[in-house]
């Protein structure tokens, strides 16, 4: 059972975030070059329409107050605001896209679990010099997840998921691998392999348990390393998602739309940072 | 679908609704839905009678009379009479509609309609514009008081199903008025698919798997890829109407230093600059040779208004240090200094992610390094880039490219009028700041007010002439029209002005199945 | 330990080799030899040229040191900034260790993107090449230390909740001889931060450049080659970017990995 002050801190926590990254980001993006100028302004076709509608956005983002409390009105009203580039509140362009990323993100998940725990179990009991794993996770993890899902487009194999999937599993691996060999390496452990104690019961009785609290930390790596490569990777496939209407709206300066995906995100991290810092806590007490 | 075609668009439309179409993907699905009395037949460049059976315009160029075809008809069976089509008219032109097209018409409000019967509308303008024939190109008729964001229409196509960013879909309308010469209806596809699409690198796969049938404005790396790989399915029409152009910020508000300013209001140093660039190497390098050295911004593909005797500054390296040690600029250790002694420097802006521009800068920066110039390259992303153009005047010289969607430079009045906003140079001036920018007033408002054509003719040279002496915009290169089109798309007749490809679209069809 | 040895040697070597090839006379990495683009290799230019006919292997050379130079610095500023950040919520009161967190989460979360924008806008369009990839890659330090912070606060928690350390504090020791006896403790933890974040800035550096910050032309990096990948058109001329690129991941990787493993 969590004590009341728990919840209160976590509460207080989690408000705390919400109200810096709303602000930060409405500051960063009302402060960024061309909040207030349309590409159709150099279009004489087009130019006098944009420059009606972005007197009109001048005056509604005159000061910073005025601009947050109509976005915080927007929430409040339950919309989210009205995108600035479609005109129609933001949750009605969020939510189909929300199935479609969480669909995307769930499979990279399963998939790059299934790769990393695999590949961890077995370097991490091998004498063989984990270089030989290490290496292929560490080439992964350079070369730009842009690029990764451009070879893909170009040679026709692969898609979305699988270059989440390579991208999560290369960082999880690292990961895993630590945390398995350390196992391995206990002092009672090394006593039972001397004992000739066989490798399946080794692994379900003591390197399993061992690293499960580890698990919980990995989830949180893995949500915020899936969160990253969002943008790129739904960009590139083309995917109707939340990464492809986050980098529009940050191409368009939408701030209502952007300010949506940012808080969304910002609270998959938090809650994914909370599930890795709770079984520490829970030790503690 | 069988028989569907399907592209590409860059962008979600921002409206379906005809009257206030004011972005490009807009104003091709009006093109592909909407019906019109007059099309701007894009290939042959003349204004034809679509809904209207006949046209004529009064003597005086005010008044103008539209007989309708009889027996028209709405893709929902609603009949369509001069109640409908006077209805659209005065929507576009009521300000509360607020329709980009209405200031075309000079004062809208003063524009009368009437319809003494059932196939007759007439027009009545307050005063004479320059080309009206092609202003109702822009007007669909929709039923009146019915408007339908492109639901019913009387063009060939009707909207049927949008998806946010992932297509727009269009299906036939059975009721389409056209026949093709053996009396068949038209259109002959069975509907037309555009994809939202941004990623070229997708694009030009799937076009490779044919899952589209056409792209249109190709880049030129991608289209040598593309001739590697379907050698049938590229096309290089030439020369585009669209110019690259650099040009230095002469605005006297300009937050830059007070030298910089001197410098790049000088007309010695502008042309030395204009000397100074290889224009054969940007258009062999940047474009692989996708693109003809430019001097002009009237287009050699644009027939009725090109003008092959304009005499331009060539490439002369020498000449042009001659010219700036003239204007009292001097070459020493390899750097150019002014009277004063400031080096010259300065930064070229570009917009980030367009290659073959970023190369163009890169190049000329080398070009006038010969000079003892000493050249920035900034690449910004676009709305940073606009700003700086269009708000805060903070920049030095910049390279952009113009797309120029109609042939005719009355189009170009915002670009050459001092006054304009868009007069990018040195934006809305009170009074013309030279005397040869206030010649070029005289001679666009000339060409704007005349009825006759070689009058306007002899304005728009006189404008070039001026451009090219005084290289307010410094003319780079006229990048070709990269196109690919499937080899199973039949039809096809590539034409210089929007929609480039499917401006015949009732006769495109698709052979075989995807 | 034979393999931390056998990649330093490489990284110097690669290092040395590079400053040779820029450093020889007639090398320019800008200079556009117009007539030859796309050129193959030939004796005057041993990788060919690039589109505008400026020589591969001057550029490719150039570009080594400049991006490693700029992501050894980032990554030193950034690790520096985390270790600091970490340890002071680790060993500082609870409130200072919940602020620290706290601001990470907010950094985090927050859209940088426009950040750099703003730094963009506010730098003069006449900022020098070379100053203006400075600039960038002391930005990205700047935004890349939360992330970084994140993994160093949760070891050093782990170090001062470790049984020696309360034994040592018990037995009297001070806050100064905590600290010098910590701090070799902190190394492991903080090395391969450090070797990882390299690659990421440089990586980093080359996002930057669609949108007109990072490094400037004509100055190469491996950014900007790397992001000629995403456009297969360019793939086909460009594969020899990555034989290079390749070989300093793989020096940077094994000395990562010795880092790990000692």
């Amino acid at each position: 059972m969590m004590p009341l002050a728990a919840v209160t801190k976590w509460l207080a926590r989690t408000l705390a975030i919400v109200f810096l990254v709303l602000t930060g980001s409405t500051i960063l993006v009302r402060c960024a070059p061309g909040y207030l100028s349309d590409a159709r302004e150099m279009d004489s076709r087009y130019a006098d329409r944009a420059r009606v509608e972005l007197s009109a956005e001048a005056a509604r983002s005159g000061s910073l107050l005025q601009m947050l409390s109509s976005e915080v009105g927007g929430w409040a009203r339950g919309d989210a605001g009205v995108s600035r580039e479609y005109g129609v509140p933001v949750f009605e362009l969020i939510r189909p896209r929300l199935s479609v990323t969480g669909s995307l993100l769930l499979r990279a998940l399963g998939l790059a679990w299934a790769l990393a725990i695999g590949a961890a179990l077995l370097s991490s009991a091998r004498r063989t010099p984990s270089l030989l794993w290490q290496s292929p996770a560490t080439l992964l993890l350079a070369i730009p997840t842009a690029a990764m899902a451009t070879l893909c487009l170009l040679s026709d194999h692969g898609g979305p998921i699988l270059v989440m999937a390579l991208l999560l599993a290369a960082r999880d691996f690292k990961f895993l691998h630590g945390a398995l060999r350390k196992a391995w390496l206990d002092p009672h452990l090394l006593q039972a392999r001397a004992q000739g104690i066989g490798m399946q019961r080794l692994l379900l009785a003591h390197i399993l348990p061992a690293a499960a609290p580890q698990l919980s930390a990995l989830a949180s790596l893995s949500i915020v390393t899936a969160l990253s490569a969002l943008v790129p990777v739904e960009v590139i496939f083309n995917v109707p998602g939340l990464g492809q209407l986050a980098w529009n709206a940050a191409m368009n300066r939408d701030l209502p739309v952007l300010l949506a995906v940012t808080m969304m995100m910002a609270m998959a991290v938090t809650l994914a940072g909370m599930a890795s810092d709770r079984p520490a806590g829970w030790r503690s007490a | 679908m069988p028989g569907e075609l399907a592209w590409t668009i860059g962008y979600d439309p921002k409206t379906f609704d005809p009257a206030k179409v004011d972005d490009q993907e807009s104003e091709l699905v009006r093109y592909l839905t909407g019906g019109v009395l007059l099309r701007f037949n894009r290939f042959t460049q003349k204004v034809e009678p679509e809904l209207a059976a006949s046209w004529s315009l009064s003597a005086n160029a005010q008044t103008i009379t539209f007989r309708l075809r009889s027996g028209l008809q709405f893709s929902d069976g609603s009949s369509l009479t001069a109640k409908d089509a006077a209805w659209s008219i005065r929507r576009v032109l009521s300000a509360a509609t607020g329709a980009p097209v209405a200031e075309e018409f000079l004062s809208p409000a003063g524009v009368k309609v009437e319809t003494p019967d059932e196939q007759t509308v007439v027009v009545h303008l307050p005063q004479r514009v320059v080309g009206i024939g092609k202003v109702f190109d822009e007007i669909v008729i929709e039923p009146a008081d019915r408007p339908s964001e492109g639901r019913v229409t009387s063009g060939p196509f009707v909207v049927a199903e949008y998806r946010r960013s992932q297509y727009v879909r269009l299906r036939p309308n059975p009721h389409y008025a056209m026949r093709d010469t053996a009396g068949k209806a038209l259109p002959y596809a069975t509907g037309v698919r555009l994809d939202i699409l941004e990623n070229q690198e997708q694009e030009i796969r799937l076009f490779a798997r044919g899952e589209y049938d056409l792209i249109d404005n190709l880049p030129p790396d991608y289209f040598e890829l593309l001739k590697k790989k379907i050698p049938s399915s590229v096309r290089d029409l030439g020369p585009s109407l669209n110019t690259e152009q650099m040009w230095f910020n002469e605005a006297p508000q300009a937050p830059i230093a007070a030298w910089e300013k001197s410098w790049f209001q000088s007309r010695a140093f502008r042309l030395a600059v204009s000397q100074a660039i290889h224009r054969a190497d940007l258009a062999r390098l940047a474009y692989l040779g996708h693109a003809t050295p430019a001097y002009s911004f009237i287009s050699p593909a644009n027939g009725a208004w090109y003008d092959g005797k304009i005499v331009a500054p060539h490439t002369d390296p020498t000449a042009a240090l001659a010219e700036l040690v003239r204007a009292g600029f001097q070459l020493k250790d390899g750097v150019l200094r002014d009277a004063a002694g400031h080096p010259v420097k300065f930064s070229i802006l570009t917009n980030a992610g367009n290659a073959a521009r970023l190369k163009m800068a890169t190049l000329i920066q080398q070009d006038l390094a010969a000079l003892g110039m000493q050249v920035m390259v900034v690449p910004l992303d676009f709305p940073a880039l606009i700003e700086r153009l269009m708000h805060t005047q903070d920049y030095e010289a910049c390279l952009l490219g113009l797309e120029n969607v109609d042939p005719d430079p009355n189009a170009m009045m915002n670009i050459w009028l001092s006054n304009s906003p868009n007069h990018q140079w040195n934006p809305s001036e009170k009074a013309p700041a030279t005397s040869w920018e206030a010649e070029i007033d005289r001679a666009m408002n000339r060409q704007a007010s005349s009825s006759n054509d070689a009058e306007r003719k002899q304005a728009i040279d006189r404008v070039q002439q001026i451009v090219a002496d005084e290289q307010p915009f410094i003319y780079l290169v006229y990048p070709n029209a990269l196109v690919a089109i499937s080899p199973r798309l039949q039809g096809v007749q590539p034409a210089v002005l929007e929609p480039e490809l499917v401006w015949n679209i009732e006769g495109l069809r698709l052979q075989g199945a995807r | 330990m034979k393999v931390k040895l056998f990649a330093a040697c490489a990284l110097v070597a690669l290092v040395v080799a590079a400053a040779t090839i820029v450093a020889a006379p007639g090398a320019s990495y800008a200079n556009q030899d117009r007539e030859a683009p796309l050129a193959s290799a030939s004796q005057h230019h041993p990788a060919g040229t690039d589109a505008l006919g400026r020589d591969r292997l001057v550029r490719v050379a150039a570009a080594l040191l400049l991006s490693l130079a700029g992501a050894v610095i980032a990554s030193a500023a950034a690790t520096a900034a985390a270790a600091g950040v970490g340890a002071l919520a680790a060993f500082g009161p609870a409130t200072v260790g919940w602020t620290a967190m706290l601001a990470c989460d907010v950094f985090l979360a927050l859209p940088w993107l426009f950040l750099l924008m703003m730094v963009r806008s506010a730098m003069p369009l006449t900022t020098s090449p070379a100053r203006s990839a400075a600039i960038t890659f002391l930005v990205l330090a700047a935004l890349g230390w939360p992330a970084c912070a994140r993994a160093v606060y949760r070891g050093a928690r782990s170090l001062r909740d470790a049984e020696w350390l309360l034994y040592a504090r018990a037995g009297g020791l001070r806050g100064g001889q905590v600290l010098r006896t910590l701090v070799p403790n902190l190394i492991p933890l903080l090395l391969p931060q450090f070797l990882i974040s390299i690659p990421a800035f440089v990586i980093a550096e080359a996002n930057l450049g669609a949108l007109g910050l990072g490094v400037g032309e004509p100055l190469p990096s491996w950014g900007g080659m790397l992001l000629e990948l995403d456009n297969s058109a360019m793939l086909f001329d460009t594969r020899w970017v990555y034989f290079p690129v390749a070989l300093l991941i793989t020096v940077l990787l094994l000395l990562e990995a010795a880092a790990g493993e000692a």
